[in-house]
Parts: C-alpha cells; sequence; structure tokens
C-alpha cells in the first residue's frame, strides 16, 4: 500500500504490525516423527507453555500451519512425506531441524536416517538428543527475531 | 512370593524359572524333527534346538501342542562369513491356554528354535498359517535378510521403501549403504568409506 | 455404545434402512503418516464402508533408523547409547534389557552390586510411570479430554526433573552401563524421591476421577477391539493389552530380574479385554509401579555402584590420577572397550509396552556381533490388523491409543 515516497511513516508501521502479527502466531503443525515429538508435546505442556508466545495451535493440516518442526529422525520411508507436507503448507513458512538426529543424523551414522535439510530448506537448527523445551523455545524466539527483522537479520540459518 | 533365602535386597537370584518343564520336550523335539535336527542343547537362558527348515513346521507344532502357544520373536542373525550364515531364531513362551484363561505365572518357560537356512537360496516356511503374528516379523526377516518365507500371504518390505535394493542387516551390507538417497551426488559428496577400527 | 457385531452397524435396527453395499461404494483412505492421532508415523490403510472399517492394513517402517545395525558397529557400552532410542518414552527399560543380557553374557549378573539393582529398579519403575503418563495424556486427548493431557505432562514433568537431576538428562539417559550404573546419585536424591512419592498418588486420583467413570470415555472404550485370551496369545500381544484379556503374564514376576522378586506389587489384570480393560490395566500400572518406587526408596542399601571389575568398568577418576595401573585400565576400555565371551542369550524386560526382549549375539569380540530386538510394540500393532475391522473409523484412534505402540520400537 503506496501512499507516496514522502509518506513512507504509514508503509512502515503497516509492514511492522503485519511483521508482529505473524510472529506473534507462529502455528506449528503436528510433525512428531521420534524422541524429539515428546519434548515438541512438552512445550505445550504447563512447564513450558508457549501459549504464552502464540504458538500452542498445533494444526495437523499443513494448509493451516505456518511452521513445520521436523522433530525426530527422518527415515527414507518419510522423506516423500515430508516433501508433500512441506509443498501443501502455505507461504510464509519456516521450518526448525529439531534435535541433532534431523539436523545432521544424529547418532546414526547409517543406511536409514537422512538429515533434513538435504531435501528442506531449513531457517533454525536445534541441538540437542533430544534438545530440552528451553532450547526448541529459544529455537523459536530465534525465528521471531527473524520475522520481526523482515527476513534481514543474521539469526538464521538462511541468511547467514 | 518365592522364598529367597539370605541376602539383602537386590542380591538374591532366583530359581532357574526358564528351564522348569523344558527337558523332557527337547527329547520330544528330537524324535519330531528327524533327520533335519542339527543340535539340540541346553543354554544359560532356555533350551534350544537348531534345525534344517524342513523340520520347523513340525517342531512348532510340537511346541504349540505342549503348552508353548506364544511365539514371542522370530529374528534373523547372519553370521558371515561362517557357514551357515543365516540362523532364523524362533523364540516361543509357554502359556497355558485353558477354560478360565489363567496363567500359572510360576510355571513358563521358554523355547528357542534356530532353523538354518541355504546359504544362497535362503527358504524356510512359513508359520503365517498357525502363528498370525509370524506375519510381519517374517516380512521383516525378508526386508533386513533376504530370507523368503513359503506360504506367506504377502511377503514384501515393511521397513525400507518398496524399491529398496539390497537387505541392510547382512554383515555385507555397508553400514552407511551404498548411496544418500534423495540427493543427487549427495550434500556430502559420495559416501565416504567407514574407517576400520 | 456396543461394537457391531457383523460388517454393519445397524443391523438389527427397525429404524434404520441400509442399502447393500458392492465393492464400488468402498473407500480406501490412508490415516497417517502425518496424523494428530496415530502416536508417532503410522500408516494405517483403510478401507471404509461408510465410517465402518473393512479392513485395516498399518503401514510402518517410516521410522526405521537401522538401530540394530549401529549396535553393531559400536562397542558393547557405547550401543547404551543407540539402544535408549529405540522405545523413546522408556529408554531406559531398552537400556535395561541391553545391559542385563550383556551382563549374563559376561557371567556377572550376580556381582552387580545391590545398590546399582535398587536403583535401576527405582528408575526403571519411574520409567513406567513416566511413560504411561504420556500414554494417558495422548490416549485421553484423542478421545476429547484435553486437559487429562495438561495434568499428566507436568507430572511427568517432575519425573523428568528426579531424572536430569540424577543423570544429566530428561530422556535417552544412557545411566544403565553394563556393570551397574554410569554414575552415583547426589545428595538430597532421596528428599526428590520422597517429594515425588508424596505427591504422585493424589494426581494420579484425580485423573482416574475425572476418567475411570466418566460416561464419554466409557462410550468410546467399553466394547470396542476386543480381544479373547487366546487370541492375544494368538496374536503375540505382551504386557498390558495382555494382561487386559485376563493372561496374568508379567516379565517381572515370571522371569524376575534385577531383584524384583523382592519386592511386594501386584499384577493388574481385568477380563474385559476391550480398550477399557486395557486403560483400567494401565491405570492400576502406575499405582503398582508407584509402590515399588516407594519399597526401593524405603530399602536404599548403600554401597558401590558398579561391579568391582576394572576389565569391565573403568576406575574412578581420582584413582587414574595416582596410579599407573588405573590409567592403563581406562585407556583400553575407552579405546578399545571390553571382550564379552562368544555365545547368545535372549533377555527380556518387562517394558511399559510389553515383554521386550532381546536376543544379543556375541561372537568374542569387542562389539555385539548382533542385537535383534523382540520389540514388543511391533507385535502389539500387528493386531489391529484383527482389531479394526467392523469398527468405526473413530475406533480405529482409540484402539491405537490402548495398544500403545511407539515407532521407535516398531521400527527401529
Amino acid at each position: 500500500m503506496e501512499i507516496g515516497p514522502q509518506q513512507p511513516f504509514l508503509t512502515t508501521k503497516l509492514d511492522e504490525f503485519i511483521a508482529w502479527a505473524q510472529k506473534s502466531a507462529i502455528w506449528p503443525m503436528t510433525m512428531g516423527l521420534a524422541c524429539c515429538a515428546i519434548e515438541m508435546m512438552s512445550i505445550v505442556s504447563p512447564r513450558y507453555d508457549t501459549s504464552r508466545f502464540g504458538a500452542e495451535v498445533f494444526r495437523s493440516s499443513p494448509r493451516q500451519a505456518d511452521l513445520m518442526i521436523i522433530s525426530g529422525r527422518v527415515a527414507n520411508k518419510m522423506i516423500p512425506i515430508l516433501k508433500q507436507l512441506y509443498a501443501q503448507m502455505p507461504d510464509p513458512k519456516y521450518v526448525i531441524s529439531m534435535g541433532a538426529c534431523a539436523s545432521s543424523g544424529g547418532v546414526f551414522d547409517n543406511y536409514a536416517i537422512v538429515p533434513c535439510d538435504h531435501f528442506l530448506p531449513v531457517d533454525v537448527y536445534v541441538p540437542g538428543c533430544p534438545p530440552s523445551p528451553d532450547a526448541l523455545i529459544y529455537a523459536l524466539m530465534q525465528l521471531r527475531r527473524e520475522i520481526e527483522a523482515g527476513g534481514k537479520s543474521k539469526v538464521l540459518a538462511r541468511n547467514a | 512370593m518365592p522364598e529367597i533365602p539370605g541376602e539383602g535386597v537386590g542380591q538374591a537370584r532366583p530359581p532357574h524359572y526358564e528351564r522348569r518343564s523344558t527337558a523332557a520336550l527337547t527329547a520330544q523335539l528330537r524324535s519330531v524333527v528327524g533327520e533335519h535336527l542339527l543340535d539340540a542343547s541346553s543354554q544359560s537362558d532356555m533350551d534350544e534346538v537348531a534345525l534344517r527348515p524342513g523340520g520347523l513346521i513340525a517342531a512348532a507344532a510340537a511346541l504349540r501342542a505342549a503348552g508353548f502357544a506364544l511365539l514371542l520373536d522370530i529374528g534373523v542373525t547372519d553370521h558371515h562369513p561362517l557357514t551357515p550364515r543365516f540362523e532364523v531364531s524362533y523364540h516361543f513362551l509357554k502359556i497355558v491356554v485353558g477354560g478360565s484363561s489363567k496363567l500359572d505365572p510360576h510355571s513358563p518357560g521358554r523355547f528357542r528354535l534356530r532353523v538354518f537356512p541355504d546359504d544362497a537360496d535362503p527358504r524356510v516356511p512359513s508359520l503365517t498359517g498357525a502363528w498370525p503374528n509370524a506375519d510381519w516379523a517374517e516380512r521383516e526377516a525378508y526386508d533386513m535378510f533376504g530370507i523368503q518365507f513359503d506360504g506367506h500371504p504377502g511377503l514384501r518390505r515393511i521397513l525400507m521403501p518398496d524399491d529398496w535394493k539390497g537387505f541392510p542387516l547382512r554383515k555385507d551390507y555397508p553400514l552407511r549403504g551404498f548411496d544418500r538417497r534423495f540427493v543427487p551426488g549427495g550434500r556430502l559428496g559420495a559416501v565416504p568409506p567407514l574407517k576400520e577400527s | 455404545m456396543s461394537a457391531p457385531t457383523g460388517l454393519k452397524p445397524f443391523e438389527n435396527d427397525p429404524d434404520v434402512t441400509l442399502a447393500a453395499a458392492d465393492e464400488r461404494d468402498t473407500l480406501i483412505i490412508s490415516m497417517g503418516p502425518q496424523h494428530p492421532s496415530t502416536h508417532g508415523v503410522l500408516q494405517v490403510m483403510l478401507r471404509l464402508d461408510g465410517e465402518t472399517v473393512l479392513t485395516a492394513e498399518p503401514e510402518i517402517g517410516y521410522l526405521h533408523t537401522g538401530i540394530e545395525k549401529q549396535a553393531e558397529n559400536l562397542m558393547w557400552q557405547q550401543a547404551v547409547t543407540v539402544v535408549d532410542r529405540a522405545d523413546y518414552l522408556a529408554p531406559l527399560s531398552n537400556s535395561l534389557c541391553y545391559v542385563l543380557a550383556a551382563e549374563r553374557l559376561l557371567g556377572i549378573t550376580d556381582e552387580i552390586p545391590a545398590r546399582a539393582n535398587v536403583l535401576r529398579v527405582m528408575f526403571a519403575e519411574l520409567t513406567r510411570i513416566a511413560s504411561h503418563l504420556v500414554w494417558l495424556g495422548t490416549h485421553a486427548m484423542d478421545l476429547g479430554a484435553q486437559s487429562i493431557f495438561m495434568y499428566a505432562f507436568e507430572m511427568r514433568e517432575r519425573i523428568l526433573d528426579i531424572m536430569e537431576f540424577v543423570t544429566g538428562a530428561r530422556m535417552h539417559q544412557s545411566w544403565f552401563r553394563i556393570g551397574g550404573l554410569a554414575i552415583d546419585v547426589p545428595a538430597g536424591f532421596l528428599d526428590k524421591i520422597g517429594a515425588f512419592v508424596d505427591a504422585f498418588p493424589e494426581r494420579l486420583r484425580d485423573m482416574r476421577a475425572i476418567l475411570e467413570q466418566n460416561i464419554i470415555i466409557k462410550d468410546r472404550l467399553i466394547g470396542v477391539g476386543k480381544m479373547s485370551a487366546e487370541e492375544a496369545i494368538a496374536w503375540g500381544l505382551t504386557g498390558p493389552s495382555l494382561r487386559a484379556s485376563g493372561v496374568n503374564y508379567d516379565v517381572r514376576k515370571a522371569f524376575p530380574y534385577s531383584g524384583y522378586e523382592a519386592y511386594e506389587f501386584d499384577v493388574p489384570t481385568h477380563s474385559g479385554g476391550d480398550c477399557y480393560a486395557r486403560f483400567v490395566v494401565r491405570l492400576n500400572e502406575m499405582h503398582e509401579a508407584w509402590r515399588i518406587v516407594k519399597q526401593t526408596a524405603e530399602r536404599f542399601p548403600g554401597g558401590p555402584v558398579v561391579i568391582d571389575d576394572r576389565k569391565i568398568v573403568p576406575p574412578p577418576k581420582t584413582e587414574i590420577q595416582h596410579s599407573m595401573e588405573a590409567l592403563i585400565h581406562h585407556f583400553k576400555l575407552v579405546s578399545a572397550g571390553f571382550n564379552v565371551p562368544e555365545g547368545h542369550i535372549y533377555q527380556a524386560v518387562e517394558s511399559p509396552r510389553g515383554e521386550l526382549g532381546m536376543y544379543v549375539t556375541s561372537a568374542g569380540g569387542n562389539k555385539p556381533w548382533r542385537v535383534r530386538w523382540r520389540p514388543a510394540s511391533f507385535y502389539n500393532l500387528q493386531a489391529l490388523k484383527h482389531l479394526a475391522p467392523g469398527n468405526l473409523i473413530a475406533d480405529v484412534v482409540a484402539l491405537i491409543g490402548s495398544l500403545d505402540p511407539v515407532f521407535g520400537e516398531v521400527d527401529r
């Protein structure tokens, strides 16, 4: 919405408003693969409570989700499923690779496990096996900073 | 509660529950299996009989008649480079299925059958007819080791993708596999060889 | 409402007229592998006639990790770390089974100190409670009781706090080691256990009060997925699913390990055989596990937590600083590990899912030759093929929850 080059104040404020709205309601998809999924479920539990950040609404349908948290090891059979789910998510969409197995294969250096950045663009990597729910919430915070900065911050892996 | 002589918590050893009531059974199995028998022995955890695939159905039926109604597990071990290479192990649990379905917890026993099929073309008769829970276990044995189960209603891969080549748990299949699937060339390049340790 | 007897519900209902369904009227739906209620990556290919399931074929393998192959390439003590990650809701069960098997092959089962055995039992039972709390939270949430998820997970956090306090990790502790435990418990441990033991029964009572006689839970679970004892045995079920059909088989009573025969606990069974029976059995099991934890906290012996064999267990760090021999032992153990005599053994433990067994083969080397899992969830889940047909599609969700599969164990 362009008012005119002599009035950029309104568009900046609108952008800020949109960024604030987006970062305050990042809805993850229920994408629980393995052990990390249990820690992912724990962030909704009363102790860690991502409801404070607007992110407790886990949508089962990728069509309604903003964030795909790859929580767990990715086996060969699961790869086409993940690619299809990612494709089904509407823009803007983000991917958090949670845990050592999703990020790099983790403890499993074998034929069966593939790191998720081999086939998906990842925004935040979370180390840990499994990462504590605090670590996942920190990753969510990083993502919020990124959204707030309009994709131009140096916080995330994609932009560094 | 069984009496534990002397000692404190955590120190006592229970009587040999596993070994009860299976000594006579081993002798019966020897005769049932006949010329397919390779060995019969008493291990520290349970008695076992090693046999060729031809004697499997008869041995399993004899075990069932003796009260070993629960097929616990079908597993495969690859002893490569020894021969015979494949050992298909069947573990049975003795559970009495009576009219009241009550089980005496102090009388169960376990038994193991070790079947050694051919190295080049490993074929074993399927137990799915009489034991419904053999279905998936046999599919997994096929998927991981390439053992063919004659008479299985639908022997196809269960854990690996349907078009996977090779049998991953065999000893001559490398740990890292042959290629990084779904990544042309691989993000890290070709699979580096595993350092021998 | 009771499950339909044939494949058509409302068959004898005079108010409903059904048209005959032929093959063209059936619908094939893939439930999963991404689904909120499949408790993991499970794909169930359902053939439906309206809402009734005609056939259900579970497709697994979406989490196949090659744990068995990975364990063959790690030293005996190192393999404890990958073994933990199979049944990820009850990691210490997996390592207990593996560690007991390796100790039997080594022949050192009798030498494990009393303190180590008591701690093993205590933590195995705490793991059982934690696993059942996850089961309860997710199963009740699938049936609609979302607040139970919060209660259960909050209680589980207290158990994970204890785990973190002692072992340093919330999940995948890798604390049970061949020869005993990795480290001893810190000071203040008994107070924490005491606090948990005091707090748990009331919370369990609260959750049971909400659920056990709840009309919705009863409507959803009674009569669904009924399994007679013969069927349960034919399908190789073990654990709570088998005990809910009236078969009183518990590995802790039948083939005791780690001193379980010295504790007083009952094995809950139920004759119903349906989902409600499995529900009640697991609730009762939590109470029994709590009883065992209480007993272990009361009889807490002193002493070491590892066996006194430097060929298997590294010496304490303080000794390494002034003893050349201790230094060499430590070096050898870390670089090359220890050799386990040739042989094979089947060791089973009662995991929260049932009989978790491992058929471990050693070729005499410093790495396991083969660690074959007897995965309890694999065989429990297979029964879904038999249980689902004839039920409604919503019952499939209840069935999966009541069989309580963990896909790390199913797929390994």
